[in-house]
């Protein structure tokens, strides 16, 4: 009989209780053996006031440790936000609201205990983490790399996990747990060291109880599983984010090694996480991801094999769909484009009822004649007013329209094809995967690549010789500033102080398609 | 002696007493706060359906049949008042209208270039949800509060103050229960 989530979160909020218990006595029980050792000569002469001296020496040690334990979570939540790079989710981007959504999903589980807030963390790495500080600030950070790959049941299971962590208190334990521990630790290595072997004693306590953190910090992931699974009902989801987590990157160097403890995976990829055994299960922050994803599909009566034909079936429903009815139609240039599906036809600048479009059969007609590409005028007109921006394009001197680009918005020129992006946005249009590149974009990025790379050497020969005409930059008016995106992806944009970059038509499709490829620039020094 | 342990034992009564009527107190507001909460969720599905229903009336020509259910459903939840169990069945009805609307809705991708319907999806899926876990949470407390009250000795307590009433569960839909899923996560409406 599997254990069940209620099972496993009662043993292990047991254990948990007890050896926190334990591990305040061993703090207290190391630094009660250091005054004994400290004062002994006190002791010996007069017990009563040698009980005194350590009494306040003991007194100062807990302030002590108090107001490092203060400092430290005393609004570390806005501090840990900024130190990350994390930003408020934005209600305008699609996969952003629907983060939000979430988070109110399951403030509405927990029964509204708490207020939690939520940031994004603009990286590729897949990972999660939760702090809690004594301000009563809340936060569940998660990487843009998460939100975009995950689907909407397995971001939940993560939100309810991080969640967990927050409303059952580990967070607020793990950093009185590190004050203690951290705060004294060098300390007491500096008395050991003047103060001879009396001290080993409290030393291999302090030791102990290190290892004991870690132990306790294991079975907090296994609590937090369960208690994920208590509020979304959904282990199998949680199973698959595991799984996929394992598989990923999940953020090396992006977070700071004293917050390992509370990432949902731990960023580290570490050999002793993944084994078992006395020595891996003794100094390792989490448990085993394949242990944890058994005890979750034990709940849900399912294999690590299913597991991955699932995984596989998503991403195989992630590739465009074939089946979708796929359109042609002619250009300015009197050339056939395509295959679009629909959406990809109402986002061509040049589409308008008067194209021909032709569906791979014989017939060729008007876009109007058919039903499904009217809807698109339809749409068009109506949201026209709606779409128009004050930005003017750099180029063409019309006004951008807003447009719904790879679920977040971008500002585009109806009549030069070029884009304005917000400096925030790009990040998160370069993790996300919704289009697959016709094989022209290709080509072009391949092309454009190899041109500017020679073109590089030629102009960093001829430094400054070169007439560039300066764009301005639509939102804010200053001349925006021509550079490569990097050294690695020569796409030439053009950026500007307030973070805005502007990219002639195709070269954002372009740069996407560069990266998502690898397709960075050969060794320069080859030409 | 003899007087000092009767004394005793009835003050452990009495402080057992006051702790699970406490208990049983602080149960029952919670019950009915997280009745309140469910009724917040679908007061929100109900202003969703006819903003959704006024964008895509006209792309669905053919499926006038589905919509019209779905438009008849939220009548009939919003009149629901009176019982509990008229208001559960007529909440059903409607979340099995609104998911047949969906599954139709993939049909036509053209709608998926409307960024308002894609908004209101969202927003609704989000709403199902919220409505899946408020009847979760619910139910999961009024396990508890029955449990609380008729396990020994809480039974012969509550029987002797009263005022302790069985709450009902929010019942699972028809749909649910015929076809039971493989695993045995409870699974909510919509998400996907």
């Amino acid at each position: 009989m599997p254990l069940t989530f209620i099972d496993v979160e009662q043993q292990k909020s047991w254990k948990i209780g007890l050896f926190f218990i334990i591990l305040l006595l061993m703090y207290f029980t190391s630094t009660m053996v250091i005054m004994l050792v400290a004062f002994g000569d006190i002791f010996a002469k007069d017990f009563l006031r040698g009980v005194f001296a350590s009494f306040y020496i003991f007194i100062i040690a807990a302030v002590f440790a108090f107001v490092h334990f203060y400092l430290l979570s005393y609004g570390a939540a806005q501090t840990i936000k900024k130190n990350l790079g994390a930003a408020d989710p934005d209600p305008e981007d699609e996969l952003h609201k629907r983060l939000m959504n979430i988070m109110a999903e399951i403030q509405v589980a927990t029964g509204k205990k708490r207020k939690m807030a939520c940031a994004v963390i603009s990286s590729q790495a897949m990972n999660a983490l939760a702090v809690d500080d004594f301000k009563g600030d809340a936060l569940i950070v998660i990487t843009e790399g998460l939100i975009s790959r995950l689907s909407r049941d397995q971001t939940e299971a993560v939100v309810a996990h991080e969640a967990y962590h927050i409303l059952s208190g580990d967070c607020r334990e793990s950093t009185l747990a590190v004050s203690l521990f951290g705060f004294s630790m060098p300390f007491i290595e500096k008395i050991m060291i003047y103060g001879g072997r009396a001290y080993i004693f409290s030393f291999i306590l302090f030791k102990l109880g290190y290892l004991l953190n870690l132990f306790i910090s294991r079975e907090r992931e296994y609590r937090a599983d369960a208690g994920a699974v208590r509020m979304t009902r959904n282990p199998l989801a949680l199973a698959e984010t595991l799984h996929l987590l394992s598989k990923n990157w999940r953020g090396t160097g992006l977070i700071g090694s004293e917050l390992e403890g509370v990432c949902i995976v731990n960023p580290r990829l570490d050999q002793l996480d993944e084994s078992e055994g006395f020595f891996a299960d003794l100094f390792s922050s989490h448990p085993p991801i394949r242990k944890r994803t058994e005890m979750l599909l034990a709940m849900a009566h399912a294999s690590i094999t299913e597991l991955d034909v699932k995984r596989r079936q998503s991403e195989r429903e992630h590739m465009p769909k074939e089946t979708e009815k796929k359109y042609y139609a002619l250009d300015a240039h009197y050339v056939w484009q395509g295959p679009f599906s629909i959406p990809e036809l109402a986002a061509l600048p040049w589409f308008s009822t008067l194209t021909w479009v032709g569906d791979g059969s014989e017939t060729i007609t008007k876009a109007s004649q058919i039903p499904a590409c009217s809807e698109i005028f339809k749409a068009q007109i109506e949201q026209a007013e709606r779409k128009t921006t004050d930005y003017l394009c750099p180029v063409c001197q019309q006004h951008l329209l807003k447009q719904h680009y790879e679920q977040t918005r971008i500002y585009q020129c109806k009549y030069c094809g070029g884009t304005l992006v917000d400096g925030d946005k790009l990040p998160r249009i370069i993790i996300r995967r919704e289009n697959a590149w016709p094989e022209k974009i290709r080509l072009q990025a391949r092309a454009t690549l190899k041109e500017n790379q020679q073109n590089y050497i030629i102009h960093s020969a001829k430094a400054g010789k070169n007439k560039i005409i300066f764009l301005r930059c639509p939102k804010c008016k200053a001349i925006m500033w021509r550079t490569f995106y990097s050294y690695a992806y020569l796409i030439e944009i053009d950026r500007c102080i307030c973070g805005a970059m502007w990219f002639d038509k195709d070269e954002l499709s372009m740069l996407q398609c560069m990266i998502e490829n690898k397709m960075a620039g050969e060794k320069l020094g080859a030409n | 002696m003899v007087e000092l342990i009767v004394l005793g034992c009835i003050g452990v009564i009495i402080a057992w007493g006051i702790v699970t009527f406490n208990r049983l107190v602080s149960l029952r507001n919670e019950v009915q706060n997280s009745w309140k909460q469910i009724d917040v969720q679908l007061k929100r599905r109900h202003d969703l359906i006819p903003n959704l229903v006024s964008v895509i009336k006209g792309t669905m020509e053919f499926e006038q049949d589905t919509l019209e259910k779905v438009i008849n459903a939220r009548a009939k939840a919003v009149s629901a008042c009176c019982s509990l169990q008229e208001k559960v069945t007529a909440e059903n009805m409607l979340t099995q209208a609104l998911g047949k609307l969906f599954a139709v809705m993939e049909n036509y991708p053209q709608l998926r270039s409307n960024d308002n319907i894609m908004q209101l999806q969202e927003e609704l899926t989000s709403t199902e949800n919220r409505i899946g876990f408020a009847r979760q949470l619910y139910n999961d407390l009024v396990a508890q509060y029955r449990i609380k009250q008729e396990v020994f000795p809480n039974n012969i307590f509550v029987a002797f103050f009263g005022g302790f009433k069985k709450e009902v569960y929010f019942e699972a839909e028809e749909e649910a229960k015929k076809a039971p899923p493989a695993d045995i996560s409870i699974r909510r409406n919509g998400s996907h």
